[in-house]
């Protein structure tokens, strides 16, 4: 009988330890930029991912809005973006590394002091205002904050203290679901 | 220079994607490892008890500012050359809070609701459709957020560049910052872990002395190498440049959006006749204030009748100003004015006839500069040494 028959399920592997994995992270984004000149993103690929759809749907409505509008059009492949490549990596790398720590399973995480229901609908409310804080700050944690901190962005140190300062003013309000 | 080498263009398209796949694969492994993968884990960040994600991602911030710092100090980078996010400040303090409430609400950023979502999260999957619906939500408010979102632009603007110190110094002073809030936050944890009657998250000096440490050692070499062979001088990023009729033809035909291209001849003379994407001086801002007010994401092109003193809003602007030398005169003279080819030329002008007979037919709509007589290019005049194999 081999290890991976064992019915006896392995308890998952250690988190790495927190510096350890930042140099780890630093070491990748360094490759990153020194391959390809740019960094490393989260939600450009959820944006340009939605506007897509959108156009599938109501493609004149997509086309005559004033954000959109240069996303869409003739000859232009919305999907077509090195950032949706990372991304669709992410999920790959993000899996396998999940997989082979023993931490793949189909789960509700955080669910123990507001019900599955209510902890589903803050993910999509947290979301939706992460969507809308992304397209205005032109970046998320990934591209402004990690990405632009790294090359010594003014504006992306500024973004970064203020995603600290807006986690630490909401977090009392919903402090319930992180018991 | 070796890096940065830049595959999209120079590689391909298709061989960029792929090294997209992989460096986001790379990226996705570090995060879920790092345990941002589970919400409890980057939620915890803004209760007190357990920072690890303000001490990976500023590890993750120094140890690439300090890597970068030292292959530029070592001639092995252009740091020009990387992509700088643009620096929006009204926008990113609004959009950052916000995001930061999205954060803590759902439990993840939009990159770690990917991870999530890859190791069988449904939060993370509901997160990450969550952020594609902000995206439609922004897009449906566009027309009530469009001035705020164009405000406040400030280009592409580093710290190091900002405060007048080399990058590998800044580079020090970020492991500097970071250390110390380490330092803060482990002080931090201890105390609300017995205030709370539970445990601090795992400490293990050997690691986090070793990794930054290791970080702070070469942030001190970056610095140290830096020092013994200073950079050239950076040019000013105010003092407007100069740019010739034939180089900014060119840009307009390869990149025309990537310019902002004014006439500052009276307004009578530009509406008769001007370059092409140009925009006309509002006749009753002689301060050239409408120029301050442009978004500073693109190079900004002025130029007169003749060669012309850059007004003063064009100062006041935060991005690259070039003056066109010659003005319009040098444009009609070089560009718009049929090229003239030597009766035996050499084959570097023929290729430069080449050229401004292509630009020339693109702006005025001929189509073809009057033919010269059958040219043979002439060899060039023998050099000292002569170039051997074969290469084009």
């Amino acid at each position: 009988m081999s290890p991976l028959d064992s019915k006896v399920p392995r308890p998952p592997a250690a988190f790495w330890n927190p510096y350890v994995a930042g140099v780890a992270l630093g070491l990748v984004l360094t490759a990153t930029f020194l391959v390809m000149g740019f960094g490393l993103g989260g939600s450009g690929a959820a944006n340009r991912i939605a506007i897509g759809a959108a156009h599938v749907v109501a493609p004149a409505t997509v086309e005559a809005n004033g954000y959109f509008g240069s996303f869409v059009g003739p000859g232009t492949r919305i999907l077509d973006d090195w950032l949706v490549f990372e991304v669709l990596g992410m999920f790959l790398g993000g899996s396998i590394a999940a997989y082979s720590a023993g931490r793949m399973h189909l789960h509700v995480g955080s669910t123990q002091g507001i019900g599955t229901a209510t902890r589903l609908a803050y993910s999509l409310g947290g979301g939706i205002l992460m969507g809308v804080a992304a397209r205005l700050a032109r970046g998320c944690t990934s591209g402004q904050a990690l990405t632009g901190g790294s090359v010594l962005s003014l504006g992306s140190w500024v973004f970064m203290f203020a995603v600290f300062a807006g986690g630490y003013l909401v977090a009392p309000l919903v402090r319930r679901q992180w018991r | 220079m070796i890096f940065p080498l830049q595959p999209l263009g120079d590689f391909g398209r298709e061989t960029g994607l792929v090294l997209g796949v992989l460096f986001g694969m790379a990226f996705g492994f570090v995060l879920e490892r790092a345990g941002f993968g589970r919400a409890s884990n980057l939620a915890a960040q803004f209760y007190g008890g357990d920072n690890r994600v303000l001490k990976v991602m500023f590890t993750g911030i120094a140890t690439t500012a300090v890597l970068l710092g030292l292959l530029s100090s070592l001639g092995m980078l252009a740091l020009d050359q990387l992509t700088v996010p643009e620096t929006w400040i009204g926008p990113q303090i609004v959009g950052g809070l916000l995001l930061g409430a999205g954060f803590v609400v759902a439990g993840y950023c939009p990159g770690t609701g990917v991870v999530a979502a890859a190791s069988g999260s449904i939060d993370g999957v509901v997160t990450y459709f969550g952020v594609m619906l902000g995206t439609l939500v922004f897009g449906a408010a566009w027309p009530y957020l469009e001035g705020f979102y164009g405000s406040g632009g400030r280009g592409s603007v580093r710290l190091d560049q900002m405060l007048g110190l080399p990058f590998p110094v800044v580079a020090l002073l970020v492991v500097a910052l970071a250390v110390s809030a380490f330092a803060s936050v482990e002080r931090l944890e201890g105390w609300l872990a017995k205030r709370r009657a539970g445990t601090a998250p795992d400490r293990a000096p050997v690691l986090r002395n070793g990794s930054l440490g290791i970080v702070g050692l070469m942030a001190v070499t970056g610095v140290g190498t830096g020092w013994t062979q200073p950079a050239a001088a950076q040019p000013e990023s105010h003092a407007p440049g100069a740019i010739d009729a034939f180089t900014l033809a060119t840009r307009i035909v390869d990149d025309p959006t990537g310019l902002w291209l004014v006439d500052l001849r009276d307004p009578g003379s530009c509406e008769a006749a001007r370059i092409p994407g140009a925009t006309c001086r509002p006749a009753d801002d002689a301060d050239g204030q409408f120029l301050a007010d442009l978004p500073p994401s693109r190079t900004l092109v002025v130029y007169g009748g003749a060669d012309l003193v850059v007004p003063p809003g064009a100062e006041r602007w935060h991005g690259r100003v070039e003056v066109l030398t010659g003005g319009y005169g040098a444009f009609q003279h070089d560009v718009l004015a049929a090229p003239a080819l030597p009766a035996e030329p050499t084959l570097a002008q023929l290729h430069d006839w080449q050229r401004r007979s292509a630009l020339q037919g693109y702006f005025t709509g001929s189509t073809a500069a009057p033919p010269p007589v059958a040219v043979t290019p002439r060899k060039a005049p023998a050099s000292g040494s002569t170039r051997k194999g074969g290469g084009c």
